[in-house]
């Protein structure tokens, strides 16, 4: 299978505070992949970074195509949908209209409305609470509100910020069994940044591991999950 | 009884016209969080430009909304130039700006045009409405422009693709870049229906009080205290902010403090509202967390 994302050499910096020091993954037309680390390792950076949302240097190509340097609207453009980290819900907005506005650069609008049903099948809640303000929504809505908006794009490529923060297990792993079907199910390939490595390599068809903005791991999901090093700093057993 | 109907009348007149400023004034508060003190001199340029084409022979409602495009442009323009690049500075630099757009305003209408007062005329009929003569046609034709103007931002921003774009670019921002948004032009749309809006306001207020450089001085003054009243950020709340405030100055002007202090009414609205209820009526109350 081709590579959907190649990263080359990826730098990163905030002001003068460097964040990544040439990270350099792929991802598979089609697959799960899973950036694993700790807090501040440089993951959510690196999706800000795939976004054009921080200043980079290096490669980043999607679908061939070098996306960096573009316009974050402009990536988008390209069927590329984030998933924010702190999730990015348009409080004074409502529900619908927060799903709405993900769908704003599509031209396919009867295929939208359509789209409407497709997403209240996948969350039912949504549904429930379409006409109230989003700010009202639990944190848990609010993470299936965020990953609905995304969909609403119908990217090729969902990026996907810590979806598990902050959120009860029984919820994530709703939200983790849905983003497997769509992966399954609409060919819709996903880039995970996860804390939660137990729960990632689970979903995960490949994996890298990131320390302090580099990758120090690379690997299918089994075999990261069979490793020695990860198994004691990250699954913890 | 009749003199006292008559002065409410005549400041529900006046208040459409500071509603429609105020609602102005919302309209790029929503967007920037920014106060733009350079609205009413916009609004009376605006009004000249109208006047020019109303002295070349065009008919009244050909300059009226011609004169509205413009406006649009010279907002869009505004912000895209002198705006954007202060965007990320200090609040206290863009109020600079602001006011240097004023005072660039305020002379280049004086410079172009001159201080000479001039009429400008009303495309309302002279005859008094419905028989009566406690409001002239002029006064109900520029309250039912304001709340035309009203419906029609209503349903632009709540029914419109682009409208629900602008409200969530003012929102969130980076949000709205996520899902394809073109932020920066959100807030130059923004301007450019402020000017809009603005230039209606001078088109409707300038039969009234006559059109000279400076005729949007007081004006402003009003929308600011109709925009506090009703809550700056909220539309609908500047409208009705308008109405109050006008039927204020005007009964209060006729019978209570007299025409000489009418322009104290406001201020001491501004400051009585900031004391009492910072958020104005409809405002929210924006609570942040340190």
């Amino acid at each position: 299978m081709a590579a959907l994302l190649q990263v080359a050499d990826l730098h990163a910096a905030y002001g003068p505070t460097r964040v990544l020091h040439g990270i350099s993954f792929e991802l598979e037309e089609g697959s799960i992949t899973a950036l694993l680390g700790a807090n501040g390792a440089g993951k959510t950076t690196t999706l800000r970074a795939l976004c054009g949302m921080v200043k980079t240097e290096g490669e980043v190509r999607y679908a061939g195509e070098r996306i960096d340097g573009k316009a974050t609207e402009d990536i988008v453009r390209l069927g590329i949908a984030h998933v924010p980290d702190g999730r990015g819900t348009f409080v004074n907005l409502s529900t619908e209209e927060n799903l709405r506005i993900g769908a704003y650069v599509r031209k396919d609008k009867s295929a939208v409305e359509h789209d409407f049903e497709r997403i209240y099948a996948y969350f039912p809640r949504l549904k429930e609470r379409r006409y109230q303000q989003a700010g009202t929504l639990s944190g848990g809505e609010q993470q299936m509100l965020a990953v609905s908006r995304a969909l609403m794009l119908r990217p090729k490529l969902l990026l996907l910020d810590e979806p598990s923060f902050g959120l009860a297990p029984l919820i994530v792993a709703e939200i983790f069994s849905i983003m497997r079907s769509i992966n399954e199910t609409e060919k819709v390939s996903i880039l995970l940044v996860e804390q939660n490595a137990a729960m990632a390599l689970e979903l995960a068809d490949s994996a890298y591991l990131i320390e302090t903005g580099c990758v120090v791991l690379a690997g299918s999901a089994d075999e990261i999950r069979r490793n020695d090093a990860v198994r004691r700093s990250y699954l913890g057993y | 009884m009749e003199t006292f109907i008559h002065q409410v009348l005549a400041g529900l007149a006046t208040g459409g016209i500071y509603a429609s400023v105020a609602l102005a004034l919302v309209m790029i508060y929503q967007a920037t969080h920014h106060v733009n003190f350079a609205q009413g001199e916009i609004a009376m340029f605006s009004t000249y430009i109208a006047w020019s084409m109303i002295q070349t022979g065009m008919p009244y409602w050909g300059a009226f909304f011609l004169t509205i495009l413009v406006a649009f442009v010279l907002g869009v323009l505004i912000e895209r130039i002198i705006v954007r690049p202060v965007e990320r500075s200090p609040v206290l630099s863009v109020v600079v700006v602001f006011i240097g757009l004023l005072v660039i305003f305020n002379s280049l209408a004086g410079w172009i045009y001159t201080y000479t007062i001039k009429t400008f005329p009303s495309p309302f009929p002279k005859e008094a409405p419905f028989g009566t003569h406690l409001v002239s046609s002029h006064e109900v034709g520029a309250v039912g422009v304001t709340l035309v103007v009203l419906a029609l931002l209503y349903g632009f921003f709540r029914y419109t693709p682009l409208g629900l774009a602008m409200r969530a670019a003012a929102q969130n921002p980076e949000s709205s870049r996520l899902v394809g948004i073109r932020v920066g032009w959100m807030l130059a749309l923004g301007w450019g229906l402020a000017a809009a809006i603005g230039a209606v306001a001078g088109m409707m207020v300038a039969p009234i009080v006559f059109l000279d450089p400076n005729m949007m001085a007081g004006i402003l003054l009003y929308a600011f205290a109709a925009a506090l009243v009703g809550g700056i950020d909220s539309p609908g709340g500047a409208v009705l902010g308008g109405f109050i405030v006008g039927v204020l100055e005007n009964v209060l002007g006729a019978y209570v403090i007299g025409n000489e202090l009418k322009l104290s009414v406001a201020l001491v609205l501004i400051v009585g509202v900031l004391v009492i209820r910072p958020s104005g009526l409809f405002g929210k109350v924006h609570v942040t967390r340190v």
